[in-house]
């Protein structure tokens, strides 16, 4: 089973992680080079606007003479990306001098969107043909519950009802994979990611399982690179416009449904057409994933005597802190529930850790209590993280247990000979026994045998 | 909780025989479901299966606006935030019991005996269920509301009355009353003089307090203002205490309200007092008392207020309310004095109408109404008395109280309670405390012989308002060295467990330091607590410091007070120990520090009392109120040995604390790291000296100290099965644990550790000392 690695990056990291072949296929689309500049820094996107119309390799001696002495480093930090990217493509000649120029694709692409201005991916449906498409309200409580419904489904908890038509198992399945262990007779468990991914806020899973969507396409026989480029395509279409299902091809229609189950997209059926419309969560997509503006309202209060109260509807936030807490009352908008010892116990075993919970706590406290410092009392915070450092306060050592030495004469030569590899952990010269670490227990019984 | 009678509901026969109409079906199913979920107000319970799913109830559409929300089971969680709080508070605090305040949200619940409080002091069971319906987010659970119906249905609708020495029993129900005359006891105590069935019909004006106008339509309002009508019948006073016995909820189940119409008491004398015009009660003060008085009459019951919250004036102001005899009784002599002093300070009372009454001092009042204050030790007593006390006894027998005051009605057992109240006649009974728990749940008890809560204070509030002390509470880890954790482990040191976690050695060094931390850098005045006799001498004889302890043949009060007295006044005492009878009573308002270095197992109260020490606000209030100058200035450290019993105590004693907001902060290493070296047992060799003490010490001088009639104790030892009784000679001191006084700063000598005779080492130490 592959180890699933964590680690929030955003979309452009994913691209840019892309092997060159596929970079450059990329940037065939127009499109996707503009979406590129966009998410350039600054810097950056000034040197590709520079470089735009010279058709000459720039040495980077002259580049770095355009930057003042405090911005060296800011300098390098543009210059590596635009390499990564290969939006610059870098020749060292002779003299180990490296030269610069503008990927010609990219150029070539960006010089035409210069001349002739910029156009949308596709053009969204007239309103006299979509009859009644929803609000942005309406569309934003869709995704958020098709997102939840996901992630319940995807946590395999028992009581969810599927109110609507899942994932394709396989899909499931690869999502699952690394968040959940199966086992043949308990059925499945969720893992030590499985955790953490559950705490995460939206934006951060929304990211892991595009990724995982991306890295898999390749056993769907889709390219991961127009799937990237459909992706960010999509996050420059209009929240809440509709787009016809015409202007989409085969792949990006399938797509487009495993979409729509995720909560990116709701798909609309009208008398002669269908269409799709982006919802906030596809049109985000590119956007920074340490973004505050699109973290959601916090709704937990953790009180001094580690009760919890979460003003909540979902049953998916009652799941999750259930991971940690005791929930003890359901009220119409309200959990009430406390954290104990024995579920931070179970959390811990879990692979769950005190800081993982503490800033889940932090970053979803109530506005009435995130304004105050700490917004999770510090007694409990405290508390969380004494109780986890208990847990590590026994260090295991595998070891072997050695009795019954003939002599007292072989007794000490085997702590000799455990002493000098550093590997005797205890002994009792008395009763002549002695503990040794697991690593010599080999040499240890080859050390005895020669002694008889 | 049993099925039906005991818990205040009518059973399920009687019900439909009396009750109107309120869907007597409706509680064929509902009886069932109330036997399993009420009656376990104790969350420590475990597990998921105590999870409750009301997601069904509905949502008002205004919901935001109200402050509560309300489940089937009696729970109710209150927003502290809402703009409706103070109003929802002042309600909820008269119908619900508090399960825990904290900051945002509070918990309480509804239980029998809340009702019963709630119905006593003048609520009707229609504004309960409006009101309560008015603050909540959801539409009311039918439980809920047919809860109230049953619980009110008996609950307040009777009342004792002694009405110029006539005692009536009244009701605006007439057929309740007659409901209770079908009964023969009581029917045999009745008093007919008009010769027939009839009730005696009189006027009485409905309750005076505005609280909860905001709440309440205006025609409701009308009604409450409204006269009503009370019908009585008279009873023969001989037979009060059966007919009282004959209404309890074991019985008839309609418990009697005791009322006092002292305004038109004309047979007893008047007493002279007034408060002093700079005795100004505080807000909450004056509503404990305008619950007590709420109607024009004295009420029976109970009034809880923090430690330093100024219970005094509030038991001073209600006998100056009532002007008659009032009786006062207390847990100890100190406390008598005490007592004594604070009638005197606030009131304008004659020298001459009160005196103590108590083994040294035995005063009598001069005129025909008094004050008199004693314990309730004295007034028990069952055995042969001196004939002066005898003669005394005998006048508080034969007097009419107006006014029983019961000082710290909690640590008092019920058994007590009984004789006391046995023993004296008195209009009204007023009961106060801090802390409404004990261990052995004979809460409930109060009610019924005392009367219900009156009021309780929210602790947060009045530490928000600057009315008691911001304290820091904090709980102090020290690791058990590794030479007291092996003798810890080992089972034929089982009985001295105890003094081993107390005397870890890390545990002395972390006292040593936070007594010089507070002594020198901050000049405060601190308390250290030990329950463990052998520690309380060994701490305080390697300190220097003085300590006072009670064993029950030297239980000398001027010694007690010349200690006092140094710790109150002397700028060089600034530590003293105390043992368990400092827990209550004791006033010491200068200190501001406490330091327990070991308590009494899992005692919830004790670790509130103990708080309760330094609670007295010092200072000045704007700089206590919330945002002032000094954010804390109380601290409150419990000592506690890692990986000992010690910390499962330590978390089931400060649940109460924690359940009133109050948070402990976790302090891993004390002393620091880097500082130490001048503590005490720095060096291993001391460390195993003390251990040997420790070790060869007798086990009857390990033990606990037990002070008499402290049931709550004895229920919290039987579950540790251990009651130690010291030998003859250690209680006298002649073991040399008398009381010595040290001044801090004086070396030598004295406090000097004995000589250790080598041969009474402890095995283990003998090969290390040779």
């Amino acid at each position: 089973m592959p180890q699933v690695k964590i680690i929030a990056k955003n979309f452009m990291d994913m691209v840019s992680s892309l092997p060159a072949m596929k970079l450059d296929k990329l940037y065939e689309n127009a499109f996707i080079c503009e979406a590129i500049l966009r998410s350039l820094p600054p810097l950056a996107k000034k040197y590709v606007l520079q470089l735009l119309y010279i058709d000459v390799p720039v040495s980077a001696s002259s580049l770095q003479e355009w930057v003042l002495v405090d911005g060296a480093s800011k300098h390098r930090v543009a210059v590596d990306r635009l390499i990564q990217l290969r939006v610059f493509t870098e020749t060292v000649d002779r003299k180990k001098e490296a030269t610069y120029r503008l990927n010609l694709m990219f150029q070539m692409n960006l010089r035409k969107h210069v001349v002739h201005g910029g156009v949308l991916p596709r053009e969204p449906m007239a309103a006299n043909i979509t009859v009644r498409l929803p609000s942005l309200e309406e569309l934003d409580n869709y995704a958020a519950q098709q997102w939840e419904c996901f992630l319940l489904h995807l946590i395999n908890s028992a009581e969810v009802e599927v109110t609507t038509k899942s994932i394709s198992p396989s899909m499931m399945k690869v999502f699952q994979r690394g968040l959940l262990s199966q086992r043949d007779n308990e059925g499945s468990r969720l893992t030590e990611s499985g955790f953490q991914f559950l705490l995460m806020d939206t934006n951060a899973q929304l990211w892991y399982i595009i990724r995982e969507y991306i890295s898999n396409s390749e056993d769907r026989g889709v390219d991961s690179a127009d799937l990237i480029s459909f992706l960010l395509e999509l996050s420059f279409h209009v929240t809440g416009e509709a787009y016809n299902m015409n202007t989409l091809d085969e792949i990006q229609r399938i797509t487009v449904k495993d979409l729509a189950d995720l909560g990116l997209i709701k798909l609309q059926q009208g008398r002669k057409d269908s269409w799709f419309i982006p919802t906030k969560l596809a049109t985000n997509l590119s956007i920074s994933l340490s973004d505050a503006s699109s973290r959601k309202q916090g709704y937990v209060v953790v009180e001094t005597n580690f009760r919890l109260y979460a003003y909540s509807t979902s049953k998916l936030h009652c799941e999750i802190l259930r991971l940690f807490a005791r929930v003890e009352y359901q009220l119409p908008n309200l959990i009430v529930g406390s954290i104990t010892k024995e579920n931070l116990y179970k959390a811990f075993s879990n692979g769950i850790t005190a800081d993982q919970i503490i800033s889940f706590l932090q970053q979803n406290a109530h506005p009435r209590v995130a304004e105050k410092v700490p917004s999770v009392p510090e007694n409990v915070t405290d508390q969380i993280r004494l109780w986890e450092s208990d847990l590590n306060r026994v260090e295991m050592t595998p070891a072997h247990f050695f009795d019954d030495f003939p002599s007292r004469d072989v007794f000490e030569a085997a702590c000799d000979f455990a002493r000098e590899y550093s590997s005797l952990l205890w002994e009792d010269s008395k009763k002549m026994q002695l503990i040794v670490k697991t690593e010599i227990y080999a040499h240890m019984k080859e050390f005895l045998s020669h002694q008889k | 909780m049993g099925h039906g009678d005991k818990s205040g509901r009518p059973s399920k026969k009687h019900k439909s025989s009396t009750k109107e109409d309120y869907k007597a079906a409706a509680f064929e199913e509902e009886d069932a479901y109330y036997v399993e979920e009420f009656g376990d107000d104790d969350r420590d319970g475990d597990g998921e299966g105590k999870k409750r799913d009301f997601t069904k109830l509905e949502l008002k559409a205004d919901h935001v606006n109200r402050p509560l929300w309300a489940c089937a089971d009696g729970r109710i969680f209150l927003e502290t935030f809402s703009p409706l709080y103070k109003q929802a508070y002042d309600f909820l605090i008269a119908i619900a019991e508090p399960v825990c305040r904290p900051e945002s949200m509070h918990e309480y619940n509804l239980t029998p005996h809340s009702l019963y409080a709630a119905v006593s002091v003048g609520l009707e069971t229609e504004t309960i269920i409006s009101v309560l319906n008015k603050l909540s987010k959801t539409k009311l659970p039918k439980e809920m509301i047919d809860f109230i119906h049953a619980s009110t249905s008996n609950y307040g609708k009777v009342k004792l009355v002694l009405k110029k020495n006539r005692y009536l029993v009244e009701s605006p129900f007439p057929e309740v009353l007659k409901r209770l005359l079908s009964d023969e006891v009581i029917s045999r105590a009745r008093i007919s003089n008009e010769g027939d069935d009839g009730f005696a019909v009189s006027r009485s004006v409905g309750e005076i307090d505005g609280r909860h106008e905001e709440l309440l339509t205006e025609a409701q309002l009308a009604a409450a203002a409204e006269e009503k009508e009370a019908h009585s019948f008279e009873i023969d006073p001989g037979q009060v205490e059966n007919v009282k016995q004959r209404c309890l909820p074991n019985a008839l189940n309609y418990p009697m309200l005791e009322e006092y119409d002292f305004r038109n008491d004309t047979i007893n004398p008047d007493l002279e007092m007034e408060l002093k015009p700079q005795a100004q009660p505080r807000p909450y003060q004056e509503k404990s008392l305008s619950k007590m008085f709420g109607n024009g009459r004295a009420r029976s019951g109970i009034i809880v207020l923090p430690c330093g919250a100024g219970k005094s004036l509030v038991g001073v102001s209600a006998a100056c309310r009532i002007k008659k005899s009032c009786l006062c009784l207390a847990t100890n002599a100190v406390s008598v004095d005490q007592w004594a002093f604070q009638f005197k300070l606030w009131s304008n009372i004659r020298d001459d109408h009160i005196c103590r009454f108590t083994s040294d001092s035995k005063e009598r009042f001069r005129g025909n109404a008094g004050v008199v204050v004693t314990t309730y030790n004295m007034v028990a007593f069952g055995g042969k008395r001196s004939e002066e006390s005898e003669k005394i006894i005998e006048e508080i027998r034969n007097r009419e109280w107006g006014l029983l005051l019961m000082d710290e009605v909690h640590v008092v057992p019920a058994h007590m309670f009984r004789k006391v109240i046995s023993i004296t006649k008195s209009h009204c009974k007023l009961g106060l405390t801090a802390t409404l728990v004990r261990e052995d749940e004979r809460i409930t008890d109060l009610n019924f012989l005392i009367g219900p809560k009156l009021y309780e204070a929210n602790w947060l509030d009045l530490v928000k308002g600057g009315f008691i002390a911001n304290v820091q509470c904090a709980e102090v880890w020290c690791p058990m060295t590794k030479e007291f954790f092996a003798e810890y482990l080992k089972k034929e040191n089982s009985k001295k467990k105890q003094a081993l976690y107390v005397m870890n050695p890390n545990k002395f060094r972390a006292c040593e330091f936070l007594i010089r931390f507070h002594e020198e850098q901050r000049g405060d005045k601190i308390i250290v607590f030990a329950d463990n006799l052998f520690a309380l001498t060994e701490y305080a004889m390697k300190l220097h410091k003085p300590m006072i302890y009670v064993n029950i043949l030297m239980c000398s009060h001027i010694e007690r007070t010349k200690i006092l007295e140094a710790f109150k006044t002397s700028k060089t005492v600034n530590t003293v120990f105390l043992s368990k009878v400092g827990d209550n009573s004791i006033d010491i308002p200068e200190a501001n520090v406490i330091i327990q270095i070991s308590s009494h197992a899992g005692s919830r109260r004790q670790e509130a009392q103990r708080l309760g020490r330094i609670l007295r606000a010092k200072g000045r209030l704007q700089d206590r109120m919330a945002g002032g100058k000094e954010e804390y200035n109380a601290f409150f450290y419990s000592l506690v040995s890692t990986d000992t019993q010690e910390m499962y105590y330590s978390t089931k004693r400060q649940q109460f604390l924690i359940d009133q907001g109050y948070s402990f902060k976790v302090i891993t290493s004390l002393p620091p790291p880097d500082t130490g070296a001048e503590l005490s047992y720095h060096r291993l060799e001391d460390q195993l000296s003390l251990l040997s003490n420790v070790l060869n010490a007798g086990d009857d001088k390990l033990g606990l100290e037990i002070l008499e009639d402290d049931t709550d104790d004895i229920a919290l030892q039987k579950a540790r099965a251990r009651r130690m009784m010291g030998s003859m000679s250690a209680m006298s001191g002649a073991k040399g644990m008398l009381y010595h006084e040290f001044r801090s700063g004086q070396k030598g000598g004295f406090g000097k550790s004995k000589p250790k005779d080598p041969a009474k080492r402890h095995t283990l130490f003998k090969k290390r000392f040779v």
